[in-house]
């Protein structure tokens, strides 16, 4: 009984380890937020906009004097918070399915857009962009509209065709999700060539970005990612299970059908509405789960919490910086998220003794 | 502990269109310890993935406790019956306790922790399976039989009246693979049932109860190691020549392999053997793939030789064990030495008992035959008539018999015909 208190203890100090850093990840994500929205062209104190924010808190908003002037009020309010808020739900999901895909594709290369649903997000746009749809619905317009179908879509069709004789295959979602999104690519570029004055909008979008973000956007994307939130912290052990393959993950007692079709539709959801307000932002999806797997382990249980924290932890300080760095002009933020992200990165994974696997 | 039944009835099962499993049964009780053999594509593994609720049969039916497998929940199968396929390779660096952990899965619920009483479960499974030492390694630099030995210990630590196991003992060196045999007879003997799919069949034979024999999907033939183990049997199935003796601690059958030529019998000369006591065993396989028709003789059943020869489906004049020559053996001896081209004597021991087959050589030489004499030890060394051998083996030498002293040089002057 000795040595079982000391693997144990063992045990217990690796759980203590990860909550520790998942409550790191969690503090370094609330303050990376409330200073982001301090930071802009127009300078507020970090004070100043503390308190706005704090002001809309219910019951607790009454606690502060407004001090204030109107417009750091709606520079703060309007334009700054619900930017910074996208930001993070964008990262969050995106961070999020790419966890989710690792773990169901037991493939460290994948990413969120690995079963088509970044091209076919990316065709839904282009084709809104195209016919200049003008169409919206809930404060939506026609462009996160058609991307968030577009998303949807593309995932469905790999399904179904990836499926034969009612079961899918890891490796055939993976090949069909590939050679989906290469058609659907093919056709996004052939739009493009044939469409010269809306190409610098297709193209724009593409590139990613939060500039358009607003509260609608905020809203409407929300539930998509606290639905996804919800369900793989509810699943992360059956992830777990999933890393000894479906065969021995069915023996475990896993309904592995079920298990796939619930995490690819959780998954993406949240990636698909997440592309729609922001376009196509590598990086996020693919990285931001390896890095805190060097932190927390390969748990699931540790590591898909950590991964949406994580995911909008990074996607606040990229928007920022890509919103900072240049003002009153902006940088695409993927091209910051790729730029700062994969240093860091490699940096992490030469330090880290067991490497990626 | 509840102890289910887990009952196979005709299966048939099929990757695309090609049939892996037709008309397969097995009932597998409390205490059972099943091997199942056959060789590579027989459809042994497709048989134990229809068993474990993974490869639904196309027809027939699995039945677990009374309750058809494939339409209970998952996590229900998980409780009673736990599976252990050739190889599981484990993506992330979990470590082997995390991964022991994992067996207790089915005992858990949604939210829940693995608490005290699952930790000491996995404990106890680790140890049986001998990588409680491994528990805080990461799974990824372990060796392939540790590996294995870890998802045993998972199988183990689901807690289950049924394991099912495919080859778990081929990453593991003989200690560990014994061990394991060993852990799982004795879980058998306190009402474990075991299925385990095995390709070393002396390891089966020693720890199976009983034996499922498989061949092309099909059963061969079933029962205790003993009724199912012959070297027909061996032949058939595996197509390899075998000789099964005894196991002389155990007394379980116990399988000697020959190694098996290229066969080209039944071209060369016929040649008939004065052999016993295993002085003839190898000089029989080499005439044989040298081409010759081979005979021996006289042996007595249980002689080392004879085994061989029956192994090799030679004709032979058989005595009965330990029992001196008699006058009927000895004309079937004579029989054989008129029907050959050459007649070879070992350097057999010669006792009152086998004297008569110096008299066949004898004979022989007098019939006109080759005779020769493979004579790697003095004849005064092996006589134990008290010299009537060696006054034999002298006449055997003055009436023209070769002496040659290597088995190879033998082998060519029986085939270019010399020495006469």
């Amino acid at each position: 009984m000795k040595e079982v208190s000391g693997v144990t203890g063992k045990l217990d100090a690796l759980r203590r380890r990860r909550s520790v850093v998942l409550l790191c990840l969690a503090a370094a994500m609330l303050v990376a937020a409330v200073v982001a929205v301090a930071l802009g062209a127009v300078y507020v104190p970090l004070a100043t906009s503390s308190r706005i924010i704090f002001s809309r808190l219910p019951l607790l908003g009454r606690l502060v004097d407004a001090t204030w002037t109107p417009t750091q009020e709606t520079i703060i309010i309007s334009v700054r918070l619900p930017r910074v808020l996208l930001a993070l739900l964008v990262g969050m999901g995106l961070a999020l399915a790419g966890a989710i895909f690792q773990g169901l594709f037991r493939n460290p290369m994948a990413d969120p857009s690995i079963i088509g649903s970044s091209q076919g997000a990316a065709l839904g746009a282009t084709i809104a962009f195209f016919f200049g749809i003008k169409v919206g619905l809930g404060g939506l317009s026609a462009v996160p509209l058609f991307a968030f179908a577009g998303s949807l879509l593309a995932v469905f069709a790999v399904y179904v065709i990836a499926r034969a004789g009612g079961r899918a295959s890891i490796a055939s979602l993976l090949l069909v999700g590939i050679a989906l999104s290469s058609f659907l690519a093919s056709i996004v570029s052939l739009l493009m060539v044939v469409s010269e004055d809306r190409m610098h909008n297709i193209f724009f979008w593409l590139m990613g970005g939060l500039g358009t973000g607003n509260w609608d956007m905020v809203l409407a994307v929300l539930p998509f990612i606290a639905v996804g939130i919800v369900v793989s912290l509810f699943m992360a052990r059956d992830l777990n299970l999933l890393m000894l393959g479906e065969e021995r993950a069915a023996q475990l007692g896993l309904e592995t059908e079920r298990f796939k079709w619930t995490m690819i539709v959780v998954a993406s959801l949240a990636v698909g509405a997440a592309v729609s307000v922001s376009g196509i932002i590598g990086f996020v999806g693919l990285m931001t789960p390896h890095i805190v797997r060097l932190l927390t382990g390969p748990d699931h249980r540790f590591l898909i919490p950590g991964s949406i924290m994580g995911g909008g932890l990074f996607l606040v300080l990229a928007d920022t910086l890509a919103r900072t760095v240049i003002a009153p002009n902006e940088l695409p933020v993927g091209i910051v998220t790729a730029f700062f992200g994969a240093p860091f990165f490699i940096y992490l994974l030469k330090r880290s003794r067991q490497g990626l696997s | 502990m509840e102890w289910k039944t887990l009952e196979a009835r005709d299966l048939r099962a099929a990757y695309r269109d090609e049939d892996v499993v037709s008309g397969l049964s097995l009932t597998v009780m409390s205490g059972d310890f099943i091997g199942v053999i056959g060789p590579n594509g027989s459809g042994k593994t497709s048989f134990l993935k229809t068993l474990s609720r993974a490869l639904r049969p196309r027809r027939g039916v699995v039945l677990l406790g009374g309750e058809d497998l494939y339409r209970l929940p998952a996590r229900e199968v998980a409780r009673d019956l736990a599976m252990v396929p050739q190889e599981t390779a484990v993506s992330f660096a979990f470590t082997a306790l995390e991964v022991v952990l994992m067996g207790r899965n089915p005992h858990l619920g949604r939210l829940q922790a693995a608490g005290p009483h699952d930790l000491e479960r996995a404990r106890l499974a680790m140890e049986r399976a001998n990588v409680w030492h491994l528990a805080d390694r990461p799974v990824t630099e372990l060796s392939g039989g540790e590996r294995q030995r870890v998802i045993i210990a998972q199988a183990l630590a689901q807690d289950t009246g049924l394991l099912l196991l495919d080859e778990p003992t081929q990453h593991l060196d003989i200690s560990h693979q014994l061990s394991l045999l060993e852990l799982l007879a004795g879980m058998c003997a306190q009402g474990l049932a075991v299925v385990m799919v095995m390709h070393d069949i002396n390891l089966a034979s020693q720890y199976c109860d009983r034996l499922l024999v498989i061949k092309g999907g099909r059963e061969y033939t079933r029962g205790s190691p003993g009724e199912v183990l012959t070297a027909a049997t061996l032949r058939e199935v595996f197509g390899v020549d075998a000789i099964v003796t005894r196991h002389a601690v155990t007394e379980r059958p116990h399988v000697i392999f020959l190694p098996t030529g290229e066969s080209r019998r039944d071209t060369g000369p016929r040649v008939h053997l004065i052999c016993g006591g295993a002085s003839g065993a190898a000089l029989m396989r080499e005439l044989l793939e040298a081409g010759c028709y081979v005979t021996a003789g006289a042996l007595n059943r249980g002689d080392g030789d004879e085994e061989v020869g029956r192994a090799l489906e030679i004709r032979m004049a058989v005595e009965a064990p330990f029992s001196r020559i008699s006058d009927e053996a000895h004309l079937a001896n004579l029989e054989l030495v008129r029907e050959a081209d050459a007649v070879v004597v070992t350097d057999l021991y010669v006792g009152p008992g086998n004297l008569l087959n110096l008299e066949a050589a004898r004979e022989a030489l007098r019939g006109g035959k080759r005779v020769y004499l493979l004579s790697s030890r003095p004849i005064e060394e092996r006589d134990y008539a008290r010299g009537a051998a060696s006054e034999l083996y002298r006449s055997l030498q003055a009436e023209g018999a070769v002496e040659v002293a290597d088995r190879a040089e033998l082998i060519a002057l029986v085939i270019g015909g010399e020495g006469r």
